[in-house]
């Protein structure tokens, strides 16, 4: 949620130094939107945030997702049939629901999956690329109510960051390369609900804490999560390892001073 | 939302009768060879033992490629299988001067026609179910509406080879909702801890059991996540 003066400030820095980091060194496309993600949570008026991103055949995929519950990922991924999202990628510009009622008719199964989530407003802001978009960032919220001009600017301010992110390593030299970038992330995304499935079964956990283990883990050891997720799955890694190391590696809470 | 390419369509227009894993990868290829700008192609399945199988070649020259890396243990597709992800060479002789694999750029420049080469990996998550090879005698990259119509071929092809190899007896192919599905994929992570096997038996296992029960993959995976349905050895 949205607060106040020095403490948004700070996780301002927070998320612009955290986009940065993962630029700089080999990264991946899923470590990226899963910061993405989660800042917009940390920042704008939004209580859980994902990211679609348009696959080789122009279906929306879920990348990333503040809130890893399988229900948030299946909702997410209802967009790719319904909802603001394919419209704000269709026209690479901001499709807001600022009261999920008004739009019952409109997305009849969306609306119905948002309610049982007990969402109440959605906003969808383009991942921006030469004029089109490749994917978009949607933001959720338990309160109707539209997104003030401050945060719409901070998210796409954020999206933007991501998009030139998602290119900016190769991109110069190869023009197929986020073709191929979005390949990989995809298939990553299916070893990470994998891993997650391991996590959750042996530490008898829900699909999102397995997942900030594996978020945890990966981000302590400065491992990418798809590295990460694949050792899990293949059984390279015991379970074990990322389930205590993880417990005991939890971050303190932020200082409020 | 946009058309499957031409090649993925011509993939999923091919029949089940008889096929098996060496006869769908001959159709693959063959159809990736009509449509697109490649001369030839090769299905190889590559895994860390050594048993490794080239399961089709259009021609001699998309063989020796598939022999020579086996035997070298180096190249594109040895590299989009251990990296899981598309490798692509616009100009072998390029890679070669590159130190790109020196061994086998070279051995490829002497010994073949083939000037790019274009690796895709056939996998779901962890489950690898081979590399498509495609090479052509003309340096340069793939257009990028042909480079999107072969991974797009890429991944209609892993899912047909995937559903063959897990096949419950449903008569069914492949079902592109599987893909998209999260929690297919948690269902099966689930299964791995539940069973201790790998990712692909414990997919064939959430298939079968489907499949027995006269119930939807979807579903199924569903009632594993929520915890309503473990797994045991008995079950089997």
């Amino acid at each position: 949620m949205t607060q106040p003066g020095n403490s948004r400030e700070q996780s301002l820095i927070e998320a612009f130094v955290g986009l940065a980091d993962t630029l700089v060194d080999d990264y991946d496309i899923i470590d990226l939107l899963d910061r993405l993600a989660s800042y917009s949570v940390t920042l704008l008026a939004a209580d859980a945030a994902g990211i679609l991103l348009a696959d080789q055949q122009g279906t929306l995929r879920v990348l990333a997702s503040s809130n890893e519950e399988s229900e948030m990922v299946e909702l997410l991924q209802l967009q790719a049939e319904q909802g603001p999202c394919l419209d704000c990628v269709h026209t690479a510009a901001p499709v807001s629901v600022p009261d999920l009622t008004d739009a019952a008719g409109r997305w009849p199964d969306f609306v119905a999956a948002l309610d049982a989530g007990a969402y109440r407003s959605v906003h969808a802001l383009p991942l921006r690329l030469r004029g089109q978009a490749v994917g978009a960032l949607n933001l959720f919220g338990r309160q109707p109510g539209a997104l003030a001009d401050a945060d719409l600017a901070l998210g796409q301010a954020l999206a933007d960051v991501a998009t030139i992110g998602i290119l900016q390593e190769r991109a110069i030299r190869r023009s197929e390369v986020l073709s191929e970038q979005l390949q990989t992330a995809l298939n990553s995304r299916v070893i990470i609900e994998q891993a997650k499935g391991v996590l959750a079964e042996r530490g008898e956990l829900s699909m999102d804490a397995a997942f900030g283990r594996l978020r945890n883990h990966a981000r302590n050891r400065n491992q990418r999560l798809s590295q990460l997720a694949r050792l899990i799955v293949e059984g390279e890694l015991a379970p074990g390892d990322v389930l205590l190391a993880a417990l005991a590696a939890q971050p303190a809470p932020v200082d409020e001073r | 939302m946009a058309e499957a390419g031409a090649v993925a369509q011509r993939l999923l227009a091919i029949t089940r009768d008889g096929a098996g894993g060496a006869g769908l990868a001959g159709q693959i290829c063959r159809a990736c060879v009509d449509g697109l700008d490649v001369d030839g192609a090769a299905i190889s399945l590559l895994t860390e033992s050594p048993s490794r199988e080239t399961l089709c070649a259009t021609d001699a020259t998309a063989a020796r490629v598939e022999e020579l890396q086996f035997t070298l243990g180096e190249g594109a597709c040895v590299e989009a299988a251990t990296t899981g992800r598309p490798v692509l060479v616009p100009d072998v002789w390029e890679a070669s001067r590159e130190g790109r694999w020196p061994v086998f750029a070279a051995a490829v420049a002497e010994q073949t026609a083939v000037r790019a080469l274009f690796a895709l990996p056939l996998q779901l998550g962890t489950i690898n179910l081979g590399v498509l090879d495609l090479y052509r005698t003309t340096p340069g990259t793939l257009a990028a509406a042909g480079l999107r119509d072969a991974m797009r071929a890429a991944d209609t092809a892993a899912g047909m080879l995937l559903g063959l190899r897990t096949d419950p007896g449903d008569g069914q192919w492949w079902d592109q909702s599987w893909a998209s599905h999260a929690e297919v994929h948690q269902a099966t992570g689930m299964v791995i801890a539940q069973l201790g096997v790998d990712a692909e038996e414990a997919f064939a296992r959430l298939r079968a059991y489907a499949f027995s029960q006269d119930r939807l993959l979807g579903d199924v995976a569903r009632d594993v996540v929520a915890r309503r349905l473990r797994f045991s050895d008995e079950m089997a």
